[in-house]
């Protein structure tokens, strides 16, 4: 198990996001999380990364507790993210922005930047080229000295995979990765994050695009007004009637009934 | 003949210069995180403040004094840039400018150390103490056919010329290495930066303490450069001053505040007549500034044309010959 998330609970004020949900995501799978807008889905992630303290409850990644470390040391242990609202490092070339993401894998000091022994010049070298291949790996191959905010939509999502694969995570969040994409940058995307999964990395996947999260998963989890109502395999999921209720309502004469 | 060029009063812009440059870049490093920090002024007078009473009581060597106020800005500006880690923007600047005003009146009040706003005077000059040092060696400047005036001038402008070059190679070689990039990567986006396995709060406090250091650094230097310093020297026009050599120049890359420092410090000695309506001067250039050009007159764009017409001007001189 990479993951484990114990009956967390999160409260914005008298307003809660997140009541009880547990749910465990085993390595190498593609872990789905679904649900309708509001339903607490990115809560979930910003939990799961510190960028929130819980209400109460653990997560638990490889048998240790993280809910109290903060972002940057999440990140060292092996679970990086992706933004639903892009946040690249716009003024920042493509490369650039996936060095930053070599941060926590790297260690040159003040002193040693500046007076640049060879380790160091070897640190920079391999950043260079593990952030070079990393591109190439999610198809940005050429644009390296294009600056970020110039990117098209769909290359500044992959650019985000990037940049998160850089810190060597185990766990991989994507939110909702194929927002905005048309059919063909979909269809690369599902590719990429199958790519991803054959690395050994595990994803955990906020994404509204069913068809892709249907055959991208290998299990789902079903959020609603921050409750967990189902979780199973995809097959499941599509035939479980909570979820068709969640997503479409009840019909007028079933609430008679 | 060197003597007929060697010409004091040009000497001594020129250190002010110098100093001013330094000045800038410590506002640049601060900034180059995101953090607007108004209290460099004020580190510059704990600098400036404790080498030279270190060197008047204690008659430590003058490198040693200004190494320790250089020091000892630096670990104020831990202590201030920890709590204020929190505070953005404006309110930041208000906070620091706040510190600024309260280092400038305990100098003012704690007369007994400081002797009040009178002012330290009799402080170990640089550039006589190098004279003495450099005649019991029996070097005499009449050798190079300059006076003893002469010879202290350009020592200290080609002493602080030599901390210039260092402190732009320095910095410039940490902007293009992994810190650098932490550094930019907060000034963009604090949480993406954090979420990136950044540890914001080591690099925000090491950014300000570097600019605290270097702020107290130069006032170190502008003590024994003068010999007399007083709490006027690091109020608040001082720290408005630094903060525009970054308005004007620039803050996008080291060379816009150097170049502002060093086109600020120009402006009222080639304009004489000017130098009296100085702040009105610069208010305009704030308000012209932040509405034509809010990223300062040098940034990566001109960085970028000028290392291009520079190159290619090489590659026409070498098919030319």
């Amino acid at each position: 198990m990479v993951l484990e998330i114990k009956k967390v609970s999160k409260n914005f004020g008298g307003l809660s996001a997140l009541t009880d949900v547990s749910f465990s995501i085993n390595k190498g799978e593609i872990f789905g999380l679904i649900g309708p807008n509001g339903a607490g889905k990115t809560t979930m992630f910003n939990l799961v990364t510190s960028i929130f303290p819980t209400s109460s409850g653990d997560i638990i990644f490889k048998g240790e507790k993280i809910n109290e470390l903060k972002p940057h040391l999440i990140t060292e242990k092996g679970i990086c993210r992706t933004f639903q609202n892009i946040r690249l490092f716009p003024q920042m070339t493509t490369v650039e922005n996936v060095m930053v993401g070599v941060h926590s894998r790297s260690s040159s000091g003040v002193l040693k930047s500046v007076f640049r022994p060879k380790s160091q010049r070897q640190e920079e070298e391999g950043i260079k080229v593990k952030s070079q291949d990393l591109l190439k790996f999610v198809g940005l191959e050429g644009y390296e000295e294009v600056v970020a905010e110039n990117l098209s939509y769909g290359q500044q999502r992959r650019l985000e995979i990037a940049r998160a694969m850089a810190s060597d995570p185990e766990l991989l969040l994507l939110d909702e990765p194929a927002a905005g994409m048309n059919e063909t940058e979909t269809e690369d995307l599902f590719q990429l994050i199958k790519r991803i999964q054959q690395k050994g990395i595990t994803v955990l996947l906020i994404e509204h695009d069913m068809p892709l999260v249907m055959n991208l998963c290998d299990r789902i989890a079903v959020l609603n007004f921050g409750v967990k109502i189902a979780e199973g395999t995809p097959k499941e999921i599509q035939d479980n009637p909570e979820v068709i209720e969640a997503y479409l309502g009840r019909e007028e004469d079933e609430l008679d009934a | 003949m060197l003597a007929e060029l060697i010409n004091p009063y040009y000497l001594q812009v020129g250190s002010f210069m110098l100093i001013n440059i330094i000045l800038g870049i410590s506002m640049y490093i601060t900034l180059s995180t995101g953090q607007l920090s108004l209290a460099n002024a004020g580190f510059m007078g704990i600098g400036a403040y404790t080498s030279a009473l270190l060197t008047i009581h204690f008659s430590l060597p003058i490198p040693v004094g200004v190494v320790i106020g250089a020091i000892f800005a630096g670990l104020l500006g831990i202590v201030v840039g920890l709590p204020t880690l929190r505070l953005k923007g404006v309110f930041l600047a208000i906070v620091t400018l706040g510190f600024g005003e309260v280092i400038r009146v305990i100098f003012v009040n704690w007369e007994s150390l400081t002797k009040g706003s009178v002012g330290l005077s009799g402080i170990p000059h640089m550039g006589r103490e190098l004279l003495k040092t450099v005649k019991e060696l029996g070097f005499e400047p009449k050798m190079l056919g300059l006076q003893n005036n002469q010879f202290i001038f350009m020592a200290i402008f080609l002493i602080l010329l030599v901390i210039v070059i260092f402190v732009i190679w320095f910095f410039k070689r940490q902007n293009d290495s992994r810190i650098g990039r932490a550094f930019s990567a907060i000034k963009l986006d604090e949480q993406a930066a954090e979420s990136m396995g950044i540890n914001i709060t080591y690099y925000k406090v090491l950014a300000f303490a570097q600019g605290a250091l270097l702020s107290g650094f130069a006032g170190a230097l502008f003590a024994h450069m003068l010999g007399y310093i007083s709490p006027a020297d690091f109020a608040y026009h001082k720290a408005i001053d630094i903060l525009i050599f970054a308005v004007l120049g620039g803050s996008e890359v080291i060379w816009g505040p150097a170049f502002g420092a060093f086109f600020l410090t120009l402006l009222p000695e080639v304009l004489r007549f000017i130098s009296e309506y100085r702040y009105m001067i610069y208010g305009v250039i704030i308000v012209v500034m932040m509405v034509v050009r809010p990223q300062g007159l040098i940034d990566l764009n001109v960085v970028k044309w000028i290392k291009r017409k520079t190159t290619r001007r090489g590659l026409k001189n070498g098919t030319g010959n």
